[in-house]
């Protein structure tokens, strides 16, 4: 039974709480301001952090490896058109599993020569229209892109046209096996060179279009042959269920999530949540440290008064729920205002750090050179949960010392 | 005496203390605060435990009220023997039966005089509406009742100590223990206080015990209680 005199003297409790709060405005503002910036930087910086994460998740899955991707047995040992799959088989997901696009492709490594050098790539074969889900929907393309999957020139990176010392127009060779295993050496035209936000794109894939690729490579045993069938899903949520669904329909491909296609990528990601973690349990530890010390000056400033009640008949309980009240007020205003400071802060940020002086150490991590922030509800409300309970923590030893002593000692002071 | 004291002292005293000695330890030296104090007090009379400092009238005053504890000896108040409490059973003895007037004051900063007067009824679990109405009533009968509103940083010195008097009445406590109430007012502000405790033992019919070295309160109380080194030296209900 809901017991109203205890609400009622809870509700007590918490004006006063309150008025003496207002007190010690001048005291209690710099502690405030304290917990603020606290709260504010480590805000600030778990969205960094989270951003971060979340930058090499995107580019984990829109760097062509998608959120899963299913390809013939074999293909991982010898990625060559010998282990390839139909593009015909029929491939679908419940609808209960929303999808953002799927795509198809040919993708085997190739080495393509211009007449100043030669280098190692993977050649792409693909339907532009489907490449909304990867990051060729991001290229900045210099001359052409890719008509549709029929057309047979071919889109290099930047860095690559650099390399090869060639341009838009110019025709450079590329050898790759065919599907009877057997070298094939073409020429190709350069229809466009894209410039991709990470360098090591522009350095490592070369498209051309799907059509044109499977009559070039030949395979009379398989119609329409692709080595790998890639899928991004609305939710990264959606990924098991989804990898489940569509080994159960397939068991004769290998159905891979990008987890297990990019596992370094997918450590880091998991370690960024165990670095916010501590990061936010060191910034927190020192913030209480500091709490608890002033808090005891605040707790012992209110010695006498504190015996004053305890005379007067207040039970130890009270007075501790008292105590505790209000040094977790201070608390919640000086969260509430760093969480809105950290908002701000990100906000202010705008699009995000950049981070292209250090593109090449940014890369090695599966980021692009843009760091954005990313605020999320569930870390807003984590910091601030914790954050008060950090308060309570920390209001709880100051006022066990002062309620130690006793009321006649208390009021002599 | 008063008809209604005379009565009330063929019944159970309100307080009732036998051989209490306190001690207390000063580094290694023991310091004998009381030795053996045999004090009992009727309902309706209003008492005066006077002697220099040092004497031990706090003292006994605190042990009364359940503020400090004794080495020995009993004490029984309201017919509450507080020898084997523990500290929250004093302080729900405090809080139901002992109304407390402290010479600082000892008003809650950030509460009104009403509010103040209301702590104690909120404590006691009293519902809001008969809170309001008995602080209310409290402050008026001690000439308040405009000031209700009245932080006490916005009262003299007198007006505060009527706002204690009003909060320690307030739940019709079984003895008000008063520990030099006037020690920080003018001479006026002494009388007219005197006064009102005055009128309330005698009106009210309200136990009332104060520590005290000033000659006028004594000459207010009805029954002086001389102490002198931890011990009753004088009582005038026996010498009368």
């Amino acid at each position: 039974m809901f017991n109203t005199s205890l609400f009622s003297t809870l509700a007590m409790l918490f004006n006063f709480s309150l008025r003496n709060i207002v007190r010690y405005r001048r005291r209690n503002f710099f502690l405030f301001a304290a917990i603020a910036v606290a709260v504010g930087g480590t805000t600030l910086s778990n969205a960094l952090i989270r951003g971060w994460q979340v930058d090499m998740l995107e580019t984990a899955v829109s760097g062509l490896t998608g959120h899963i991707k299913l390809q013939a047995p074999g293909f991982a040992d010898d990625p060559s058109l010998q282990n390839a799959f139909s593009s015909l088989t029929p491939i679908s997901l419940d609808d209960q599993v929303p999808i953002l696009g799927f795509a198809q492709r040919i993708n085997i490594p190739a080495v393509i020569s211009s007449e100043r050098e030669t280098r190692g790539v993977a050649l792409v074969g693909v339907d532009p229209a489907n490449e909304g889900i990867s990051l060729y929907r991001d290229f900045v393309i210099e001359g052409e892109d890719l008509g549709g999957p029929e057309d047979g020139r071919l889109l290099i990176g930047k860095a690559l046209a650099e390399t090869l010392q060639t341009r838009v127009g110019r025709r450079v060779v590329v050898i790759m096996e065919g599907a009877d295993g057997k070298s094939r050496e073409r020429g190709y035209r350069i229809a466009g060179v894209f410039d991709a936000p990470m360098k090591v794109s522009e350095e490592l894939l070369v498209f051309t279009g799907l059509e044109a690729m499977q009559a070039a490579l030949g395979n009379a045993e398989l119609s329409a042959p692709i080595t790998e069938w890639s899928l991004v899903l609305q939710a990264e949520e959606d990924r098991g269920v989804a990898q489940r669904e569509l080994a159960a329909q397939h068991p004769q491909l290998v159905v891979k999530d990008w987890r297990e296609m990019q596992p370094q990528v997918a450590e880091i990601v998991d370690l960024v949540d165990a670095t916010m973690a501590i990061w936010f349990f060191l910034i927190m530890s020192a913030l209480t440290f500091g709490l608890v010390n002033t808090l005891i000056a605040t707790v012992m400033q209110r010695t006498r008064e504190l015996g004053m009640l305890r005379a007067l008949g207040m039970n130890q309980g009270l007075l501790l729920i008292q105590v505790v009240m209000e040094c977790v007020g201070i608390m919640v205003v000086g969260v509430i205002a760093g969480l809105l400071l950290g908002v701000a802060m990100v906000f202010g940020l705008g699009d995000g750090i950049d981070l292209s002086a250090f593109s090449e150490s940014v890369e090695a991590f599966g980021m692009s050179t843009i760091l954005k922030p990313v605020l999320t509800l569930e870390d807003l409300l984590l910091f601030g949960g914790l954050s008060v309970l950090v308060g309570v923590f920390a209001s709880y030893f100051p006022a066990r010392r002062a309620l130690k002593i006793s009321p006649l000692m208390a009021m002599n002071r | 005496m008063t008809d209604s004291q005379q009565n009330n002292s063929t019944t159970a005293p309100v307080v009732a203390c036998q051989g209490v000695q306190r001690i207390y330890q000063q580094d290694t030296v023991p310091v004998y605060a009381l030795r053996g104090a045999d004090l009992t007090i009727n309902a309706g009379e209003f008492v005066s435990l006077a002697g220099p400092s040092g004497s031990g009238k706090s003292t006994l005053l605190n042990v009364i009220g359940g503020l400090d504890g004794f080495d020995a000896g009993s004490v029984v108040v309201g017919g509450v023997d507080l020898g084997g409490l523990n500290a929250a059973e004093l302080a729900e003895m405090r809080l139901r039966n002992v109304g407390f007037v402290f010479q600082a004051y000892n008003l809650i900063p950030v509460l009104t005089a009403r509010e103040n007067v209301e702590f104690i009824l909120q404590l006691q679990g009293t519902p809001s509406q008969e809170r309001r109405e008995r602080a209310n009533i409290a402050l008026q009968r001690l000439g308040l009742g405009d000031l209700g509103d009245r932080r006490p940083g916005e009262l003299s010195g007198g007006q505060q100590q009527r706002v204690a008097i009003a909060r320690a009445i307030v739940t019709e406590p079984v003895l008000l223990l008063a520990d030099e109430p006037t020690a920080n007012l003018d001479s006026k502000t002494t009388e007219e206080l005197l006064g009102l405790l005055r009128d309330l033992n005698q009106q009210q019919g309200m136990t009332i015990v104060t520590a005290t070295h000033d000659p006028i309160v004594m000459s207010y109380t009805s029954r002086q209680v001389a102490m002198l080194d931890g011990e009753i030296h004088q009582d005038s209900a026996s010498a009368g």
